[in-house]
This record gives structure tokens, C-alpha cells and sequence, in this order.
């Protein structure tokens, strides 16, 4: 449980920090001349939240495959678009302007999935390669090399 | 001055089948190259009951690259055999921990020497490769058990 929660967070400043890029290279993109009050700095850590509810409702249960966590991962990323898009766009007339940023941030959800799953990648990369440091230093205290 | 130590001269002697096989240490004092040497040869020894088409096998325990449970039943994997334990996973996981064995998930315990390099896998979980070539996976929860017992440190 606490190793979950651990995940969650630490997914969570993630994902807040690429929404915030995501935000950024849309407004960019769609709604150049957009101007903002302070509520603005409240999205990104809405939006993060509700990006971790599949994660948080629906907990691994064992051990999964790397098939079976690429499949429960997309699942997460269209549940994480649906809320998103619902709560953005819940009450409003769907313009066709209104469906492509809807769209659009769909396709962000997937990209910040990937880029999760890219960075918490990189960040293992280090713990592996401390872990094989010091296995190879156990395993020679106990058998040195070049000796017997 | 520090006093340097000789090295130690190493005799192998063949003996007789029936004679019990023995490591003997001449030394001047009980010092931490002696404990090193009596801990590594202490490491080599026990073995485990193990069954393989109903017959009960003795298995050296450093012969051993992981135990698993699957299904409430444990087995033992060895570099190309397989046997089934008739113990739990945790009372294994007792007698192997002195034998340079740990838990890497809710039901493997791994022989940390037979284990050849840990590489990331998805979420947050990593992959070990074992010297036999075989591929099993440490839990995110057990990452912190695995660097403490191989820093030497208590759980």
C-alpha cells in the first residue's frame, strides 16, 4: 500500500509537470492571444489528479506481464482522457473547435502516458545500475575473481 | 610499523570416499581473513530435501537459483531442473536467507550469486537475469530489502 501510494506520487509531479507542457504547446498551438488570471496554476494539479483515478481506484492486484500492463495502461490513458475531456467540456455546445482540443488532449493524455513511463524508465535505469554495482561487489567479497 | 601478513599457503588433498570431506585452517590468529574464509566455506554448505518424480532428491542449497510458490506449492529451481519443496516459501526463505538468498517478491526468493544483471522493467519493477539465462521479476516492494541485503544491512 505504501509502495502504491509512493507510485502515485511520485506519477503525480509528473504528470502536473507535463501538463503543464501540454497546456503550454496547445495554448500555443490553438489560442495564441489566450490570457490567463491566477486560477490558471490550479489546472495542471486538477488535471494531475484526475489522471491518477484509474491508477488509484483500480490498484494492481499481482504481478502483470508487460502485455497485461501495456493493455491496463491504455485503458488508464482513455479513462484519463474521458475524465479530463468530461470535466472540461461537461455542459458546453461541442463546436467542431470544441472537438479538436478535445481531440487534442486526448492525444496529450497518451503522450504524457508515454513520457511517464519514459522518465520513471530513465530514473530505474539509475537503481539498476547501482543494484548491478553492488551485486558484482557481493559476489566478489564472497568468490573473488581471478582467484582459485 | 603495520605488520604485513604472509600469504597463506592452500593444500588440497584427495581422501578416501568414506572419510568425512574437511577444510582445515592453520593460523596464527582468529583474525577477519580466517572468519572471511570459515564464513564463505559455512556459505557452501546444507542442502534441501527436493522432489522429482516422487523421489526425494538432496539439493545443495548453492546449487539452488530461486524458490517459488505457485499455487500453494513451492518448488525449487536449480540451473536446468526443477523440484517441488515440501516447505512454505517462508520457512525456505528462513533457512535460505544465511545462504545469500533473498525475497524479491511476494513469491520468489532469489540466490543473489546466481544472479547475472537487473535491468528496468515496466512499472517501476525490475527485470534479473539469472546466470542460467532464465528472467524473473523483483517487485517494487522488495527493491529496498534487495540493496539492503546486499549492502549488508538489516532489513
Amino acid at each position: 500500500m505504501k509502495e502504491h501510494f509512493k507510485e502515485n506520487f511520485r506519477n503525480y509531479f509528473i504528470v502536473v509537470t507535463l501538463i503543464n507542457l501540454l497546456m503550454l504547446v496547445t495554448g500555443k498551438i490553438f489560442a495564441p492571444e489566450q490570457r490567463f488570471g491566477y486560477e490558471v496554476f490550479i489546472y495542471p494539479l486538477v488535471y494531475g489528479a484526475l489522471g491518477l483515478i484509474p491508477s488509484i481506484f483500480f490498484p494492481e492486484k499481482k504481478e502483470c506481464s508487460m502485455k497485461e500492463y501495456v493493455i491496463r495502461q491504455m485503458i488508464g490513458a482513455i479513462m484519463t482522457a474521458i475524465i479530463i475531456d468530461g470535466v472540461i467540456f461537461t455542459g458546453k455546445e461541442m463546436t467542431k473547435e470544441y472537438i479538436v482540443i478535445a481531440l487534442v488532449n486526448a492525444v496529450g493524455v497518451f503522450v504524457i502516458y508515454a513520457l511517464v513511463n519514459l522518465i520513471t524508465w530513465v530514473l530505474d535505469s539509475k537503481t539498476a545500475r547501482e543494484l548491478n554495482e553492488e551485486l558484482t561487489a557481493y559476489q566478489e567479497k564472497l568468490i573473488p575473481r581471478g582467484r582459485g | 610499523m603495520k605488520n604485513i601478513k604472509k600469504p597463506m599457503d592452500v593444500e588440497v588433498k584427495l581422501i578416501h570416499p568414506e572419510e568425512n570431506e574437511y577444510v582445515r585452517i592453520g593460523c596464527h590468529e582468529i583474525d577477519e581473513r580466517v572468519e572471511e574464509i570459515t564464513g564463505f566455506v559455512k556459505s557452501r554448505q546444507g542442502n534441501l530435501e527436493g522432489i522429482l518424480n516422487g523421489e526425494v532428491f538432496s539439493i545443495p542449497i548453492v546449487d539452488i537459483y530461486y524458490a517459488e510458490s505457485v499455487d500453494e506449492k513451492t518448488f525449487l529451481y536449480l540451473k536446468d531442473e526443477t523440484y517441488e519443496s515440501r516447505k512454505r516459501l517462508y520457512e525456505l526463505e528462513e533457512v535460505l536467507e544465511p545462504h545469500h538468498f533473498v525475497r524479491i517478491s511476494k513469491s520468489l526468493v532469489v540466490n543473489l550469486m546466481k544472479i547475472d544483471s537487473i535491468k528496468p522493467f515496466v512499472n517501476a519493477r525490475f527485470l534479473c537475469k539469472l546466470k542460467n539465462g532464465e528472467e524473473i521479476i523483483i517487485s517494487r516492494k522488495y527493491v529496498k530489502d534487495l540493496k539492503n541485503k546486499l549492502r549488508g544491512e538489516d532489513r
